[in-house]
């Protein structure tokens, strides 16, 4: 759960598909926003790490993978295997198993293609956002199919900036992108810890996380804290 | 890196993650999940994304920093109350990186 700001957009009771769409372009603003620096930051890194400027933007375009993306751009440059990086920057996203299976509660009446393209758009922040519209009761397939077109723009356009820009703007840890992502993910973590619950099994995973990565190689900490301490979650709040 | 390596990676990136999008969401929408897997699965998103944070402030690009020499540290906690008081990722995300940069003058 994000805690995106959300602007409350005022609908007609009986909403078409056009308003609703736009609607949902509208509640995405704030991701849009949001994107935009990350996907900047991941265009540059790609670009200085052997991606030109294609790759980087048919990347971001077609995985929609924020931290995976990074991941995978480290994990390449490592020298990893093309299986290791595909299943790394999939395995930290496993967590839009959790985001597809809560949001087909909500899709029922949505034909399976419908649900097929929304599927593509599923990030933290656009779970989020359309959880928290349904909450209200507002959200439907159109305005999360607003949702989700406008932060894909923001992704896809930052890192075309990034990576076209790139090679005017030099070492990028001058401008301290560097930060971006760091900055982007202790949001995300402030907007989650929402309750005394989610507080706790925070500071849970962030001790378990500092013993996962002295003992564990690579990225694969991540993996090992979320189920573990999810797990302790799981047990401890019946 | 090999023009062909990338590409290939980046088609399996975009299979995998739409797989791991689409998948759930088709097949769960027609079944009831247990009680304890819902639980553990509504702690994974807090769960990541502190793990997360604690790996790229205390071991930026895999490297451990000494506390009291690391940037990134001191920067996530203004970063942290930004976001707390103004709930915006743009202003957050900004604000942080100019944090950074004064942090990184002063003790990085």
């Amino acid at each position: 759960m994000s805690g995106m700001p959300v602007t409350t957009v005022k609908q007609s009771p009986c909403p078409s598909a056009r308003s609703s769409f736009t609607r949902g372009l509208k509640l995405g603003l704030p991701i849009f926003l949001g994107y935009m620096p990350v996907g900047m930051a991941f265009g540059i890194l790609a670009k200085t790490q052997g991606f030109d400027a294609l790759q980087a933007v048919v990347c971001s375009a077609t995985a929609i993978a924020g931290a995976g993306q990074f991941i995978g751009l480290s994990l390449m440059h490592a020298g990893e295997s093309m299986v290791g990086v595909i299943l790394a920057t999939t395995v930290v996203n496993l967590r839009y198993v959790l985001f597809g299976a809560t949001l087909s509660s909500h899709l029922g009446s949505t034909p399976l293609l419908g649900q097929a393209a929304l599927a593509f758009s599923v990030t933290d922040e656009t779970f989020g956002v359309n959880i928290d519209d349904h909450r209200r009761g507002l959200a439907n397939a159109y305005s999360m199919a607003g949702v989700g077109a406008i932060s894909w723009l923001g992704w896809v356009l930052g890192t075309a900036l990034g990576a076209t820009a790139a090679g005017f703007i030099g070492d990028p840890y001058r401008f301290g992108v560097a930060f971006a992502m760091p900055a982007m993910f202790t949001a995300l973590l402030v907007a989650q810890a929402e309750d005394r619950r989610h507080i706790i099994m925070a500071i849970v995973a962030g001790v378990l996380a500092i013993a996962f990565a002295l003992l564990l190689p690579g990225k694969w900490y991540i993996v090992a804290t979320a189920i573990t301490a999810s797990a302790i979650g799981a047990v401890i709040y019946r | 890196m090999k023009s062909e390596y990338v590409w290939a990676v980046i088609i399996g990136m975009a299979i995998a993650n739409y797989a791991v999008r689409f998948m759930p969401m088709a097949l769960l929408s027609r079944i009831e999940l247990p009680k304890p897997l819902l639980r553990f699965l509504s702690f994974i998103p807090v769960t990541v994304m502190s793990a997360l944070t604690v790996g790229e402030i205390l071991r930026p690009d895999g490297r451990w920093l000494a506390p009291l020499s690391n940037p990134y540290l001191f920067a996530a906690i203004p970063t942290a109350f930004v976001y707390y008081k103004w709930r915006s990722f743009l202003g957050t995300t900004i604000a942080g990186i100019l944090f950074f940069l004064v942090f990184r003058a002063l003790v990085g």
